[in-house]
Order: structure tokens, then sequence, then C-alpha cells
């Protein structure tokens, strides 16, 4: 170790969990850009400075997304890595792969690239990271003949993702899994030919525990939901209570909208104050399962802070059915989009737009009715909504 | 989209291109076109990138749209 070119960077792999240096050092031994990405990043850390320029090329032919350009500052010290591309690879939807799939993946990156993936980036996507310029069109040539395309960047639609919903999830209220692969199909243009003010994130998750955060993390999220009842299972109940679950502490006094009723032989729940936190659900899961009439809570705005904060999406469909070809679904989606194309400005996210210009004008933009729903923060002004002459009227 | 607008779009970058910004959003360029269909100024955009005579230029969270000339060589 005293003789090692990479002082800084062995510190990283003494802690007790995994490092990237040490998958970075393994990927060295057979790939020269790995071995100068080391080199170039070891010197980042010597001099506290980044030395990747980023920007310019954007894709292959037919394509203005897919591929992010990064370059190296110190060519002259790092020569393999000079260009350093990123490639982003449209995952499957779930990330459901065969190893076959997945072999072949690493067979076409081995090839072209520095043989370092990311799997997966926060959209999704399927990660190649380091590509030189001139082998970006015959790695997309060899991925598009293993039936991989390219994913989202830039000004576009980013790559639509989604849990692995009835894949494997009993609680799952949509297939979250063929509405993401419609949507994905539906808009190959819009993810691969950008034409929107930023970028524009779909996500699904099949019920409201929401394991893709589309909350947190899209424009639009769409997330499974119920109407009507909790399907209750009172003996599957007393078999919880005769277990080591505590239902009163565990189950009814953590529901947030304390909602339920148990006198130690019958669960009751007051359906009209759940609000799908799923906490019971999840911690009952023989006993009680979602409502049997199912479809989607639609929402919209959610960002991580870049321009401005972090916002969270807020309702603005209760309850949408979701069935193929999902034509409702689809004609929300290019309403809002094209809202947002016209309205917005350089770098503003939906979320953003919405709230510079109001929540009526989006609303009234996009043809919904104001519903109780939307109202994000109880207590504060719901009639932020309405039109002066829509109260007038109600006045009258 | 008319053969028209689409000249113009490409004369327009031209003449915009003569100073030091060379790339531009591509709503900034819809601007440019006040009294035509938003839609019809973007198909003319992905007509002109067809034949490179633009160019995508990405930092890969925002697209700007360049012409091809201008385009950073390596």
């Amino acid at each position: 170790m005293a003789n090692s070119k990479t002082p800084l960077l062995d510190e990283l792999e003494k802690g007790k969990w995994p490092s990237f240096v040490k998958d970075l050092k393994q990927a060295a031994e057979k790939n020269p850009m790995a071995e100068d990405l080391i080199g170039q990043l070891e010197l980042s850390y010597k001099e506290k400075i980044g030395h990747w320029k980023h920007g310019g090329i954007v894709g292959v032919k037919g394509y203005g997304a897919g591929v992010i350009g990064r370059y190296s500052d110190r060519p002259d010290l790092f020569p393999n890595v000079q260009a350093f591309h990123t490639m982003r690879v449209n995952h499957p939807t779930g990330w459901f792969y065969k190893t076959d799939a997945l072999r072949k993946l690493c067979d076409v990156w081995d090839k072209h690239g520095s043989g370092l993936t990311n799997m997966h980036g926060a959209t999704g996507d399927v990660i190649l990271l380091g590509m030189k310029t001139d082998q970006l069109q015959p790695c997309f040539d060899d991925l598009s003949e293993a039936g991989f395309d390219l994913g989202g960047s830039g000004s576009a639609l980013r790559t639509p993702s989604a849990c692995v919903g009835p894949g494997r999830c009993e609680w799952a209220c949509i297939d979250s899994l063929d509405v993401c692969y419609n949507l994905t199909m539906t808009y190959q243009g819009q993810m691969h030919r950008p034409m929107f003010p930023y970028k524009f994130k779909i996500k699904v998750s099949a019920c409201p525990n929401d394991c893709v955060a589309s909350i947190a993390r899209s424009d639009f999220s769409i997330i499974g939901t119920w109407k009507g009842s909790i399907r209750i299972d009172q003996k599957e109940v007393t078999a919880y209570a005769a277990s080591d679950l505590n239902i009163q502490q565990e189950v009814c006094d953590l529901c947030p909208t304390k909602c339920m009723d148990w006198d130690g032989k019958v669960l009751k729940i007051n359906d009209a104050d759940c609000n799908r936190c799923m906490h019971c659900i999840n911690l009952m899961p023989k006993a009680l399962r979602p409502g049997q009439e199912q479809g989607a809570t639609i929402l919209v705005g959610g960002k991580a802070p870049i321009v401005k904060g972090a916002l969270l999406s807020w309702v603005i469909v209760p309850f949408m059915k979701l069935e193929p070809p999902y034509t409702e679904l689809k004609d929300l989606i290019e309403r809002i989009q094209d809202w947002w194309d016209e309205h917005g400005k350089s770098r503003e996210r939906l979320g953003e737009l919405i709230n510079r210009l109001g929540m009526r004008v989006f609303l009234r933009a996009v043809g919904l009715p104001a519903v109780p729903q939307m109202v994000k923060a109880p207590r504060t002004n719901p009639y932020v909504f309405f039109w002066p002459e829509e109260i007038q009227k109600e006045v009258k | 989209m008319s053969d028209d607008l689409k000249t113009r779009v490409a004369e327009l970058f031209k003449e915009k291109s003569k100073g030091d910004k060379k790339m531009f959003y591509i709503r900034d360029v819809v601007r440019w076109f006040p009294g035509e269909d938003r839609h019809a100024v973007q198909t003319a955009v992905q007509s002109l990138l067809d034949e490179e005579v633009l160019q995508y230029w990405s930092s890969g969270s925002s697209t700007y749209v360049m012409l091809a000339e201008f385009f950073p060589k390596e």
C-alpha cells in the first residue's frame, strides 16, 4: 500500500461496505479506460477539483438522447478517458432480465466500452459508463441487435419506470408493467427526439406503497389504489392476534387516520377515513387486502431540487380505471405535456410551472374539475382552485 | 409544416448565430416565430435535424439545438 499510486482512493476501500474503488481496480486489470479513470479520480481527490467536461454529443444516428457526452480536461495525463461518454439503455420494465439478455448486454459493453456499468441509474436505465466517440454507433448497433434501445436524456421524456407490480407483488392494484411498457412504446419519439422545455418523468407504482417512489421522483406519478372497503379475513386476523403481533399497538394505534378499531375479537375499518397508507395491509398481508374495485390515482409535480426545491407530486385524478389501451391516461398525459411545453420556461419542471401559474390555471387548461383530494394542505385555503365567477355562481 | 417555414428557421438560426451564442433552447426558437404554430416550428426543427443542418447539443439534463457547422470539434 505504501507504493500505491492511489493512496486517497485506497482509503475508500477500508470501510465495511463494498467499495466502487475495488470494482474500478478489478475493471482496470483488463481495460485501460478503467485504469485511467482511477488515475483521474485520484487526481481529483488530490486537487479537490473535478476533471470532467460535460456535454456535447447526444446520440447516435436519428437520436437526440441516450448519450451524455463527457471529456477529460487532462487528456495529456489520461489519454484513455479523453472521451468517456455515458450511454443510457432503456431497462426492461420492472427490471426483469433473463440471464442471457444480461450476458448479451455485458458482452456488447466489454466489446465497445470500459466495462463499467451502473445498474441502474436513478431514472431506471442501465448506465454504461465510459465510451469513446467512435464506438457510439457500433455499440448502439450491437445493442439494437441484442434487443435493447436507448433511454431518454436531456430535455426529453425520460425512460418511464415501474415497480415489479403483478409480476411479483400480491398488492398490485394495476398492471404497472403493462402500463409502463405501453407508455414507453407510445412515446418513443418524445424520449429520443427532445423537444420539451426540460425533462419529464413518468413512474408507475402498482399500489400506494409506491416502491418506485413515483411521488417524489416523477412529474407524472401513477399509483395503484382501490375504491371501497379493504377486504378483511377475520379468521386470519384472529391468527395474527394469536401470534406475536399486537394488533392494537402495532396496527390500530399507528394508523395515521385512526380509522381502525380492534376489540380483541373483530377488526373494523372505517374505510371512508382510510388514506391508503398501506400500513395495516403491510403488517397483516394474510388478513387484509386492497379493495376489489381497483385503478390508479394520478399525481403531478414531483421533482428533486435543481432549479427550485424538491416537490412531492399531488393528486389531480383521485381514481382512474386503467385498462389497455389506456386512452384516458394518454389523453391526460398529452394535454398536460402540451400545456407545459407551451408555457414552461427553459429548465422549468411541471410542478414549478403549476406553482408559478396556479393550480386553477392548470386545471382549466387540461380540463380537469377541482376536487377535494387536490387540496395539498388541508385547513389553508381550498378555494384557491376556484375562479371568482365560479364562487359567485355558488353564492347566488 | 411548410418548406417556407423550414427555410425561415434555418435562416434565422444563421442570423442568430452570428454572435457569440451558438446554442439555443428549442423554446427560444419557437419564440422567434410568434405568429407560427408551436408544433409547426418544432416539426421544422426536427426536419432540419434530420437533414443535419442543425444538431442537438446536450449537457445531459438540458438539450440545445445549434447549426451543425458550429458543433464543437473534439
